[in-house]
């Protein structure tokens, strides 16, 4: 089975690749990349004239939020797909906050398997880093591991017992395990809803100071640099934690992050009147500091970008603002948000899609997320320009917990491929 | 230009906040509320505008006052009136705010007004009804009625809000009271001072129109014309916020030397209910310069007000 897509814009930020070409998949891998090609390759048994729409890898999310096990009315991992690969996410790595907590081999297979079963994506499950996401013990990092637990995480609970988070990095690095954490002080959070400032108390809500953030960063990095372990500063929301991992890197830390696709679009005061979709965690931060974000991730600051998705149901939104929980639904609105920083100006396209792709997949090892031969023929094909009105009634999530409803946006996945097949055509 | 040349109208739905009335509305509202004060006064009954009208109060957070200076605005109005404290309730049933919300839309009421611990909760529910929804309080963030009342017994001691200026001292980051009756007074032209310890004062005030904000009490008090202290939440004394009453007292307490850096013909006022001894000397609460019963009083003129423009046609 081999399949030529030819009359496409080749982009892939791994190469820097941005031009006229074709791709021959066979067998579920990219066998061949021609760029200036204008025919397909002759060999080819179907041939799929791209009509000049964008083909580039398909996006890697390193987080996603589902209901399975437990909460099945929030997401399944089969809904979570569907909307990850209309979005144009193909690879997905699913956070251990489920009930029960992803805190065991058992537990670890069971995503696997489910996966296999029902997900039109490939999913990959993250590990809780202490069992029961409790802060107390440390789960069995090894053996989650082995059975194919990508990275290791408190989630949205960051473990608040430093020299409990200290064993459990000095362990994870004993595994070359990588330990993604969630840079947030408890105390300092308190009881924050939104971000802290003039807005918040305007509103008479409790704001949530960049300080938790810098505060919480500054611990994980130090025992990053004290444990070796490899760390990702999970949703970063502010240039001065950018600047902590900087210095934390110069001296020698393995340290990657992501930002919340969704902290690229909106600042604080979308959240106007006590709109409990803009309710996530980090919070939008104020324009300047959004401003700021966008600056770093042109300047290759941010390795990934991910869409955060946190699926929520209208029982959990349809509450008063300080009521209402955290989250948003991001998986089909996560390459629209970038696109959008690229018409505006300061991103190119290369830019926008290496955190989504290439630097992803080599912060967990992963060989897709490139157009390259030999690797997995996860692609997409979009238009960069196709205007599209965000409904939420339209999303294919189980919950449309979404900031982006009835936004205006730029730029459209058409169709996706996994290892060659195609999962998705709009 | 004579009032009856001015052609005004009242067209807000609800009355959620100060933030998104204009000055003319605040005078409207005012205007009204003193007629009713004098009718009251007067021995007078006022007219049953809202005869035939239901108002609901629907109270998630207990507040005997509050409710009950609604409830009499209303029945002085002529309304049918039900209060309903559902903060023991439906709450504890795991019914929502919005669930209740649309029971008791179903219900047809004319006016709710709504009380609850949230920010944003009048919102919310006004997006959910048909009627009209007076906030009565949600959570740290309006207080409207109260901003009206402070500004109608100021301006009627003073005469006039352009160009007074008012001291407001207490908890200003957790007081709804301290944002409405500073936005309120700001749109009417008073430059309003805003004096609270460092840990008690939030960020950003200028955008509620507050002129300053200190945590120098007696400095803010030199030459104010009116000087409003805000209760203080106990619980909030110790440990967390501040260290004790006592050093609470010391600098932020209203004490008659303090009183005296105003000016001699300054106001003292309070929302109530009151912690004397920890934001006011007893005898200054009870003194001749203190209006804080008229407060009260006026609390309900401009509930009366505010009820008869929402619901009772738009004199």
């Amino acid at each position: 089975m081999s399949l030529s897509i030819y009359n496409a814009r080749l982009l892939d930020p791994a190469t820097g690749l941005d031009g006229p070409g074709a791709i021959l998949i066979e067998d579920g891998m990219i066998q061949e990349v021609s760029p200036g090609a204008t025919a397909p390759h002759a060999a080819a048994a179907e041939i799929l004239d791209a009509g000049g729409l964008c083909l580039a890898p398909g996006l890697i999310d390193l987080r996603v939020k589902t209901g399975e096990p437990g909460d099945e009315q929030k997401e399944t991992l089969a809904t979570a797909s569907r909307a990850a690969v209309a979005g144009g996410v193909t690879s997905l790595v699913v956070m251990p906050d489920t009930q029960p907590v992803i805190d065991d081999v058992a537990l670890v297979r069971f995503i696997s398997d489910r996966a296999k079963a029902s997900a039109q994506a490939r999913i990959y499950p993250a590990g809780a880093l202490t069992t029961g996401l409790k802060g107390e013990a440390m789960a069995e990092i090894g053996l989650m591991a082995d059975a194919g637990a990508v990275l290791f995480t408190n989630g949205d609970s960051p473990v608040t017992n430093a020299s409990i988070q200290k064993r459990a990095m000095t362990y994870a690095a004993s595994r070359g395990a990588i330990v993604m954490s969630r840079p947030d002080d408890g105390a300092l959070k308190g009881s924050g809803v939104m971000n802290g400032g003039a807005f918040a108390a305007r509103k008479g809500l409790a704001g949530i100071p960049p300080e938790a953030e810098w505060i919480g960063a500054a611990r994980d990095l130090m025992l990053a640099e004290a444990t070796g372990c490899t760390l990702i500063l999970d949703q970063v929301s502010t240039p001065r934690t950018l600047d902590l991992v900087r210095q934390s890197r110069d001296r020698g830390a393995s340290v990657f992050t992501t930002i919340a696709a969704h902290s690229l679009f909106f600042n604080e005061i979308d959240v106007g009147d006590y709109l409990t979709y803009c309710k996530v965690n980090p919070p939008f931060r104020d324009e300047d500091t959004r401003q700021a974000m966008i600056s770093a991730l042109a300047a290759g600051k941010i390795d990934a970008v991910v869409s955060a998705h946190d699926p929520q149901p209208p029982e959990e939104k349809r509450l008063p603002f300080g009521e209402a929980s955290f989250g948003a639904a991001g998986l089909e609105t996560t390459l629209a948000a970038l696109l959008s920083l690229v018409h505006d100006g300061p991103l190119d396209l290369l830019d926008a899609l290496a955190p989504l792709t290439c630097r992803p997949a080599d912060m967990l090892g992963l060989p897709q997320g490139r157009l390259a031969a030999a690797t997995p023929a996860d692609v997409i094909l979009f238009d960069p320009g196709k205007p599209w009105l965000c409904d939420r009634d339209e999303l294919l999530s189980r919950s449309t917990n979404s900031p982006f409803d009835g936004r205006r946006l730029q730029g459209r996945v058409m169709k996706t491929l996994i290892g060659g097949k195609f999962v998705f055509t709009r | 230009m004579s009032k009856a040349a001015i052609h005004y109208s009242f067209d807000h739905e609800h009355l959620l906040g100060i933030n998104g009335l204009h000055p003319l509305d605040i005078t409207h509202i005012l205007d009204l509320a003193n007629d009713y004060a004098e009718a009251t006064r007067a021995g007078r009954r006022a007219d049953p505008v809202l005869s035939g009208k239901t108002v609901v109060n629907l109270f998630f957070e207990n507040s005997t006052r509050t409710m009950s200076s609604f409830e009499i605005a209303a029945r002085r109005l002529g309304a049918d009136v039900i209060s309903m404290p559902v903060a023991q309730s439906s709450v504890k049933k795991g019914e929502t705010l919005i669930d209740t919300a649309m029971t008791l839309n179903a219900m047809k009421p004319d006016v709710l007004v709504v009380r609850h611990s949230a920010s944003g909760g009048a919102k919310l529910l006004s997006r959910k009804v048909d009627c009209a929804v007076v906030n009565a309080g949600d959570g740290t963030h309006e207080h409207p009625t109260q901003g009206l009342l402070d500004t109608l017994t100021i301006r009627r001691n003073k005469g006039q809000i352009e160009g007074l200026k008012v001291v407001i001292c207490g908890d200003i980051t957790h007081s709804r009271v301290a944002r409405s009756t500073t936005l309120a007074l700001h749109l009417l032209g008073a430059e309003v001072h805003l004096c609270a310890p460092r840990t008690l004062m939030p960020s950003g005030t200028e955008t509620w129109g507050a002129a300053s904000a200190t945590s120098d009490f007696d400095a803010a008090l030199a030459g104010a014309d009116v000087v409003m202290m805000l209760r203080l939440q106990l619980e909030r004394m110790d440990g967390a916020y501040l260290p004790s009453r006592r050093e609470y007292f010391r600098y932020f307490g209203l004490t008659q030397e303090r009183l005296s850096l105003a000016k001699d013909d300054a106001l003292v006022m309070h929302p109530g209910p009151m912690n004397r001894g920890i934001e006011i000397e007893s005898a200054i609460a009870d003194g001749d310069r203190s209006v804080i019963t008229e407060q009260v009083e006026m609390g309900v003129a401009v509930r009366e007000a505010v009820l008869h423009l929402l619901a009772g046609g738009r004199p």
